[in-house]
C-alpha cells in the first residue's frame, strides 16, 4: 500500500474518522487503532514479516525493561549486547547473508578456491533497516539512561511501528516520539492544515517530479553502454532528482500523515541540494540517520573530539556503515567511501561548520561564490549517485569513463518524445524555483510567503492538484522501501 | 475540527471539479475539432496491426491508404474507423487485417496493458464511449486512472496548441529494410500453443472486430477481412483451426481476402511475422493490380481465398 495509491487514501480516511470522532475520548485507544492500523498497513506488504516485526519489537521491550531492572552494570549490558545482536543477527540474515557468502565464494574463487556457497532465497523484509534502527536507538537509551524503560507495550510497539514512518523512516527516537505516544493528543487545526499542505507537496514531488525523473533515468541507466557522455550526464542529474524527490517526498508525506494525528516527526531532509559542502549536505540529507550515525556511532567512537587519525577513522567508519546500511552492495560502500573522500577535507581542516545556515538566508538571490559552491557541491553528489544508482561496480566505472571522454561535450542523445522530456525539464526548473523559494521553512510550501495574497496561494495549491492529476505516471515503488 | 472538515472538504470537491474540467472541455474539443483526413482519391481505407502496416505500400495501391499501426488492437482501431469514416465519406471500402495473432489473448494486453494502454488510450480517449471506458477500468482499475490522467494532459496540450489534426499520426506504411536471420525451425518454445485451446482466445478482440463491422456496415461501407502474407514458420499460425473456426463461426458474413500463402521468399520477410520493404514492394505491386482488375467489386468470395499461387518457403 504506497502513499501514493488510491487505497491508501481510503485507509488514511478510515483511520483518521475513528480515531478523531469515534476513540478521542481515551488515549489509549487511540494508541491502539494507531497500533492495529500499523500492523493492518505493514501486512498490506507482506503480512508473514509481520511476526517478524512483532517479535523484534517484543525483543527491544522485553531488554529495554530487563536493562532498567538490571541490579548489575554487566547484567545490563549483557542485556543490551542480546537485543543488539539478535537485532543486527535478523538484519545480517535477511540483507546481508547472500551477500557475505557471494563475496566469500568470490574471494575464495580470486585464489583458485572454487565454493557454491548455500545462500537464502528470501525476500527482504520491508522497512526492516528502518524499524531495527528505532528498536536500537531505545535499546540504547534505556542503557544510556537516557529514557526509562517503557512499561506500556501497546505505547512501545506504536513507537516502533507507527505507519507513517514504518517502512522508510524518519528513522525516530524513543527519547522524541515516546513522550509524544504517551501524551493525549488534541487536534490542532493549523497543524491539520499543515500537515494536508506537507502531504500535498510530497505527493508532487513523488508523483510527479521522481516517477517522471524515473523513467528517463532508468532508460539511461539501463543503456548506458549506448549513450554519449553528455547523455549519461543527463541521467545522474535525472536520477538525482528521483532519488531527492522520491524520498523527500514520502518524508514529506509521512511527516504530513503523522501531523495529521497530532504527532510531530523528525525531519528528514532539508533542502541538501543547495548545499553549499560536503559537510552541508550531509547536515540536510536524510537528517534521521546521519543523526542516528552521528549519536550511536560516531560519537562513542570518539567523534571528532580526537586526534586526526581517529576522526579520519571514524569518519571512514560511519560513512562505510551508512554506505552498507543502504543495501549490500559494493556500489554502496564505494558511496559509503566516496562520500567520506569528499567530505574529509573539511574535517580535517574545520571547515565542516562553516554554513550551518541555509545558503543566502534573507535574500532573494545567492551570491556568485554560493552559487558556485552549489553547483560544486551538487556535482560531487550527481558523481556519487552514479555508484548509488549502478547494478553493480563495473557499470558505474563504465559510465564514468563514458562521460569522461569526447562524448561528453556532444549534443545529449535520448529516443523519447521531445515535447515530453521538456515538459519534464520544465516542472523540474519550476520545483527548483519553489524549493528555493520556501528553503527558510520546514518544507518549500510550508508558509508560500513569496506568493501575499490568499488567493494566489490557494491558485499555487490548485495548479498542484491540477498537475499532479496530468503528470502522475506510472505508479514506482518508493527507492527507500528496498533498504 | 469542524472548520478543518469544511475545507478540506471544499478543497476536495473544487479539486474534483478542476480536474474534470481539465479532462472533459479539452477532450470535448478534441472530439469536435479533430481532423482525420484521408486524400480526396483514396476510396479505400486499411486498418490493422504491424503484419498490415509493413505488408501495404500505399504509395503504390493508388485508392488505398493505409491506416494499420503497429500493436494496435481491435479496440483502438475502433475508435480510429469512426473517425475517419465519419470524416471521409469519399472511403467506400473497409479492408480489416484479420490475422491469426489477434485472437491471440495477447490481445487483451494490446488494450488494457499499462505499456498499451498508456500509449494508445491518450491519443483516443476523447473518442471513446462510456462502455469503452468501462471495459478499461474493470481490466486494468490499477493504471486506468494513470492512463486517464495522461490523456487529460494529452488533450489539454492538443487544445492548448489548437493541434487537432490526426492524420499521419494513427498510422500508415511502415518500412523495414533488410531481413532477421531466420531459423531453419521454429524455435518450440515461441510456439504459442495455448492459442489452440478456448481459453487463449481474446474475446474482447473479436468483440471489437465486430463493432468494427457493423458500425462500417451501418456507415454502408464495403468491408472486407483480409489476410497479409505471413512467413510458414510464424508461430501464431498454429492456432489455423482456431481461428478458421473463429472466422466461421462470427464473421461468415464478411468476405475474407486470404494472402496468408502469398508467394514469397524468405528474404522478402523482416521476421516471420512482417515483411520487408522488398516483400512489401512485390505484395503492394500484386495487390494494386488485383484492385485494379475488380478484386473488391467480385461477389465471389470462394475465388478471393484463394491465392493465385504457391507459396514458396525455401531459399
Amino acid at each position: 500500500m504506497l502513499f501514493n495509491s488510491f487505497g491508501f487514501g481510503i485507509f488514511l480516511i478510515v483511520v483518521f474518522v475513528l480515531y478523531w470522532f469515534v476513540l478521542n475520548r481515551k488515549l489509549q485507544q487511540q494508541n491502539l487503532l494507531l497500533l492495529t492500523a500499523s500492523y493492518f498497513f505493514y501486512a498490506c506488504w507482506d503480512w508473514r514479516f509481520l511476526l517478524l516485526l512483532i517479535f523484534s519489537t517484543l525483543l527491544d521491550y522485553f531488554t529495554g525493561l530487563k536493562m532498567y531492572q538490571a541490579k548489575t552494570h554487566s547484567l545490563k549490558t549483557f542485556w543490551l549486547w542480546l537485543s543488539i545482536s539478535v537485532n543486527l543477527g535478523f538484519l545480517g540474515v535477511f540483507k546481508y547473508y547472500n551477500f557475505f557468502a557471494a563475496s566469500l565464494a568470490g574471494l575464495c574463487a580470486s585464489i583458485g578456491i572454487h565454493l557454491s556457497p548455500f545462500t537464502l532465497n528470501v525476500i527482504l523484509p520491508v522497512g526492516i533497516s528502518f524499524y531495527t534502527f528505532h528498536g536500537l536507538s531505545y535499546v540504547i537509551d534505556v542503557y544510556k539512561n537516557r529514557i526509562k524503560a517503557e512499561r506500556n507495550f501497546i505505547d512501545y510497539s506504536l513507537f516502533v511501528s507507527f505507519f507513517p514512518l514504518l517502512v522508510a523512516g524518519p528513522i525516530e527516537r524513543a527519547t522524541h516520539l515516546l513522550p509524544q505516544v504517551k501524551t493525549k493528543r488534541e487536534f490542532n487545526y493549523q497543524e491539520a492544515i499543515n500537515g494536508l499542505r506537507q502531504i500535498l507537496w510530497g505527493l508532487f514531488k513523488k508523483a510527479v517530479i521522481a516517477d517522471q525523473c524515473a523513467d528517463y533515468a532508468n532508460m539511461i541507466f539501463a543503456n548506458s553502454s549506448h549513450y554519449p557522455g553528455s547523455t549519461l550526464v543527463l541521467g545522474a542529474i535525472f536520477f538525482a532528482f528521483q532519488i531527492y524527490c522520491d524520498f523527500s517526498g514520502y518524508s514529506d508525506m509521512a511527516l504530513g500523515i503523522a501531523k495529521l494525528f497530532g504527532f510531530e516527526l523528525l525531519r528528514n531532509f532539508a533542502f541538501p541540494y543547495f548545499s553549499r559542502d560536503m559537510a552541508e549536505f550531509w547536515r540536510r540529507w536524510h537528517i534521521s540517520l546521519s543523526s542516528w550515525f552521528r549519536d550511536y556511532l560516531y560519537i562513542p567512537l570518539g567523534g571528532s573530539k580526537t586526534g586526526t587519525w581517529l576522526k579520519v577513522r571514524n569518519t571512514l567508519i560511519i560513512f562505510l556503515v551508512s554506505g552498507f546500511w543502504h543495501g549490500a552492495n559494493w556500489t554502496f560502500i564505494i558511496w559509503g567511501l566516496l562520500n567520506a573522500l569528499f567530505i574529509l577535507p573539511s574535517i580535517l581542516l574545520k571547515t565542516n561548520r562553516n554554513h550551518l545556515e541555509i545558503a543566502a538566508k534573507g535574500k532573494a538571490m545567492p551570491t556568485f561564490t554560493e552559487f558556485m559552491q552549489m553547483g560544486a557541491t551538487f556535482l560531487q553528489v550527481i558523481f556519487t549517485w552514479i555508484f548509488f544508482r549502478a547494478d553493480s561496480v563495473t557499470q558505474a566505472f563504465k559510465y564514468i569513463g563514458r562521460i569522461f571522454s569526447r562524448s561528453l561535450f556532444s549534443i545529449p542523445q535520448l529516443d523519447v518524445n521531445k515535447a515530453q522530456l521538456l515538459e519534464v525539464i520544465i516542472l523540474i526548473l519550476c520545483f527548483i524555483i519553489v524549493e528555493w523559494q520556501g528553503r527558510e521553512n520546514q518544507y518549500a510550501i510550508e508558509k508560500l510567503s513569496w506568493l501575499r495574497k490568499r488567493g494566489y496561494r490557494l491558485t499555487f495549491y490548485y495548479t498542484l492538484v491540477v498537475v499532479i492529476f496530468l503528470f502522475t505516471g506510472k505508479e514506482q515503488q518508493f527507492i527507500y522501501f528496498q533498504f | 475540527m469542524h472548520r478543518f472538515l469544511i475545507k478540506t472538504i471544499s478543497f476536495v470537491l473544487m479539486s474534483c471539479l478542476l480536474i474534470l474540467a481539465i479532462a472533459l472541455i479539452p477532450g470535448y474539443m478534441v472530439n469536435k475539432f479533430s481532423k482525420f483526413s484521408v486524400k480526396k482519391d483514396n476510396t479505400i481505407a486499411l486498418f490493422g496491426h504491424s503484419h498490415s502496416e509493413c505488408a501495404y505500400n500505399d504509395t503504390l495501391i493508388p485508392k488505398l491508404t493505409n491506416l494499420s499501426h503497429s500493436a494496435e488492437s481491435y479496440f483502438y482501431t475502433f475508435q480510429k474507423v469512426k473517425k475517419y469514416l465519419s470524416q471521409n465519406p469519399q472511403i467506400t471500402t473497409v479492408l480489416i487485417e484479420f490475422s491469426n495473432n489477434q485472437i491471440d489473448t495477447k490481445m487483451d494486453d494490446w488494450t488494457w496493458g499499462y505499456t498499451y494502454m498508456s500509449n494508445m488510450f491518450p491519443q483516443y480517449a476523447s473518442f471513446m464511449s462510456l462502455a469503452d471506458f468501462e471495459l478499461l477500468a474493470k481490466h486494468n482499475s490499477k493504471y486506468f486512472m494513470n492512463c486517464v490522467g495522461i490523456a487529460a494532459r494529452t488533450n489539454f496540450i492538443k487544445a492548448l496548441s489548437f493541434n487537432y489534426d490526426y492524420t499521419g499520426k494513427t498510422g500508415g506504411y511502415f518500412k523495414i529494410e533488410g531481413s532477421r536471420p531466420l531459423p531453419s525451425n521454429n524455435p518450440a518454445g515461441k510456439i504459442i500453443k495455448a492459442a489452440s485451446n478456448k481459453s487463449a482466445i481474446s474475446t474482447t478482440n473479436i468483440q471489437y472486430l465486430r463493432k468494427i463491422i457493423d458500425y462500417c456496415n451501418g456507415m454502408h461501407k464495403s468491408v472486407f477481412l483480409i489476410r497479409s502474407p505471413q512467413h510458414p514458420l510464424y508461430e501464431y499460425r498454429n492456432n489455423e483451426a482456431e481461428f478458421s473456426r473463429i472466422r466461421e463461426r462470427y464473421f461468415s458474413d464478411i468476405k475474407f481476402l486470404d494472402f496468408n500463402n502469398f508467394p514469397l521468399k524468405n528474404d522478402d520477410f523482416a521476421d516471420f511475422g512482417h515483411l520487408n520493404f522488398k516483400g512489401a514492394l512485390k505484395f503492394s505491386a500484386y495487390i494494386n493490380q488485383r484492385i485494379m482488375n475488380g478484386m473488391l467489386n467480385t461477389v465471389n468470395t470462394a475465388s478471393l481465398s484463394q491465392p493465385d499461387n504457391k507459396t514458396v518457403s525455401g531459399n
